[in-house]
């Protein structure tokens, strides 16, 4: 059975449109002018035990807002959702005792006091009884090297240090969920490796399903098996990262040094991008000519000295719906 | 239900644990409230002593009764800002996000709203709050005797659960609003302005609200007069009984309100 379910979700939110002006800001305390925004359009999808999922797409596509529905902070306009067979709305205490949720911009702990006595209050408030508590603080300290830090007041502690430390806390009471709000951001490599490797041991070792939001590709890259792509409140893709990149950027680049200066033409296939002194780029559908092909035709025209042919990444896949954003929002 | 009580209680005597570690941390900022507050509630008691030396009385009230009175509000006002200083803190919860927080975990968004916080600062109203009134019982000579201790008892208590409900509503008004700062700001200024001071000092009207609708006058001016024996209302019951029911009354109501901006906070959002 799916762990969450998301049936054609919507969430409404209803704002006063402000415009400049005093005259116009004391007509709409008077008359406020409401108007509608759609945080989150229709979204269905599912989850099953045990996947990592990242949950992507640019500033105020309505991720937060679907992290919030989910855990039982907000309710839906319309559509239902079910995180382990439980309704988050109806029944919010039972939902959250199997959640861990960390918000990577703000900390649960407490900031004046050392790391472990927040830890103590997460085992009261969740009823972790103390065996339980113990091993699942040793497997924490194992993964997260809790223990150069534990007993230091959470103010005192790196942003890296400080997030490992919310890890820890919203992983205690061994939740089979973990929503991540950007778990890595302002955070350097190492610690964002430390992060990432977490969640994989985790995932691995417990089984724990986890979703993620983040702007952090490699995050992406390294930890999700599936990606959905939200934009504008409407999933864009929902399927693994390899078949998305795909898809969205069939695009090729095909990067040549020339051995001598020659008279660069395009070909019917691809286009020229770039054409710099004995550098020239081709930029090619793969589902239209194959990068061999364009190479043999190529070699027959151009001294050819070296040459690479560049895979989109993910960056570029996403690159693409921001684009089409931008559009669109133009257009409207 | 034992397990209920027990799980709550465990959660509540950590919260206390941690609030108080938490205050010891920044000691010179405790020791420089022990030095305000004081300084505060006795230059308003002074001044009180400077204008019923002039004026002999206040609206009929002398300064021993006037002593009475403020040190009661007082000894209400301290209480209430140990165990339900939170209250004050909602509005600001809800704008940065922290509100959230309470509604990840699995009990009671109240309960943890409220226990979260014990503020050690209130014990320190509570230092001027109790040398003013017991100076005042001694003036007015007020008997310690049993029933009347008890009737003590349950006014502050009443007087308590008035102040903590009336902040309730008003931390409340956030959930709509986003931003209850200036309603805030002014229920404290009012507050103190009319349970230090007697109520009929003020217009009629300004007697009527405080008394109907906002119950703001029976924290301290109605079981005050009682004491003093100095009731301008007659009615058929004792005046001080009625503090502890009224508060229990506008608490359960606050619950109401909260609990309804609660929920239009999950259906809204931020």
């Amino acid at each position: 059975m799916s762990i969450i379910q998301v049936e054609r979700v919507v969430k409404d939110y209803i704002t006063v449109v402000k415009k400049p002006g005093v005259r116009a800001a004391l007509k709409s305390l008077l008359f406020p002018e409401k108007k509608t925004v759609r945080a989150v359009d229709d979204i269905s999808f599912t989850i099953e035990p045990g996947e990592i999922v990242g949950y992507i797409g640019p500033n105020g596509a309505g991720k937060s807002t679907m992290i919030k529905m989910l855990s039982g902070i907000l309710h839906p306009t319309s559509g239902h959702i079910r995180v382990c067979g439980i309704s988050p709305q109806q029944n919010r205490k039972a939902v959250v005792q199997n959640l861990g949720v960390v918000f990577g911009q703000r900390t649960q702990l407490y900031w004046d006091l050392q790391l472990r006595e927040s830890f103590e209050l997460l085992r009261r408030i969740y009823r972790v009884d103390q065996k339980t508590f113990r091993e699942n603080m040793e497997m924490l300290q194992a993964i997260l090297g809790l223990e150069d830090f534990i007993s230091r007041p959470v103010r005192q502690l790196s942003l890296g240090q400080r997030m490992r430390g919310d890890l820890a806390a919203a992983m205690l009471h061994s939740p089979s969920i973990l929503f991540l709000d950007e778990p890595t951001i302002g955070l350097d490599a190492e610690a964002k490796h430390a992060i990432r490797n977490f969640i994989k041991e985790i995932n691995k070792a417990k089984k724990v399903t986890v979703i993620l939001t983040t702007h952090d590709l490699d995050d992406i890259e390294e930890l999700c098996s599936r990606v959905i792509i939200v934009n504008r409140g409407k999933i864009v893709e929902d399927g693994p990262i390899g078949a998305i990149v795909n898809k969205l950027t069939p695009m090729r680049l095909l990067e040549i040094e020339l051995k001598e200066f020659a008279s660069v033409r395009p070909h019917p296939a691809a286009e020229i991008v770039r054409h710099d002194g004995l550098h020239v780029s081709y930029r090619f559908d793969k589902n239209q000519i194959s990068a061999s092909d364009l190479i043999a035709d190529l070699s027959k025209q151009l001294p050819i000295r070296d040459l690479s042919v560049k895979d989109p990444t993910i960056e570029d896949a996403i690159r693409e719906i921001y684009k089409e954003k931008e559009l669109v929002s133009r257009g409207a | 239900m034992f397990s209920v009580l027990r799980h709550y209680g465990s959660v509540a005597a950590c919260y206390l644990r941690l609030t108080f570690q938490q205050q010891l941390e920044y000691p010179l900022f405790l020791a420089s409230w022990i030095l305000m507050i004081p300084i505060q509630y006795f230059s308003g008691i002074y001044l009180l002593k400077v204008i019923t030396d002039h004026f002999h009385h206040l609206n009929g009230w002398a300064f021993p009764d006037l002593m009475f009175i403020f040190g009661l509000g007082l000894l209400s006002h301290g209480l209430m800002v140990v165990f339900f200083i939170n209250s004050w803190m909602i509005g600001r919860m809800v704008i940065d996000g922290t509100f959230d927080r309470l509604l990840l975990r699995p009990m009671n968004v109240f309960f943890q709203l409220i226990a979260s916080y014990f503020n050690f600062i209130g014990f320190i109203d509570l230092i001027p709050g109790t040398i003013i009134f017991l100076y005042a019982c001694s003036l007015v000579g007020f008997e310690w005797t049993l029933p009347n201790i008890l009737k003590l008892v349950l006014i502050l208590v009443g007087a308590v659960f008035i102040r903590a409900a009336l902040f309730v509503m008003i931390g409340s008004i956030a959930f709509w609003t986003k931003k209850n700062a200036a309603v805030h700001h002014f229920t404290l200024v009012i507050l103190e302005r009319t349970t230090m001071y007697p109520l009929n000092l003020y217009p009629y009207l300004i007697q009527v609200l405080f008394t109907f609708v906002i119950p703001i006058g029976f924290i301290s001016f109605y079981p005050a007069s009682a004491f003093l024996d100095r009731d301008r209302f007659v009615l058929p019951f004792d005046l001080a009984l009625l503090t502890p029911i009224i508060g229990f009354v506008f608490y359960y109501l606050s619950q109401l309100i909260f609990n309804w901006g609660l929920r239009k906070y999950e259906s809204a959002g931020t």
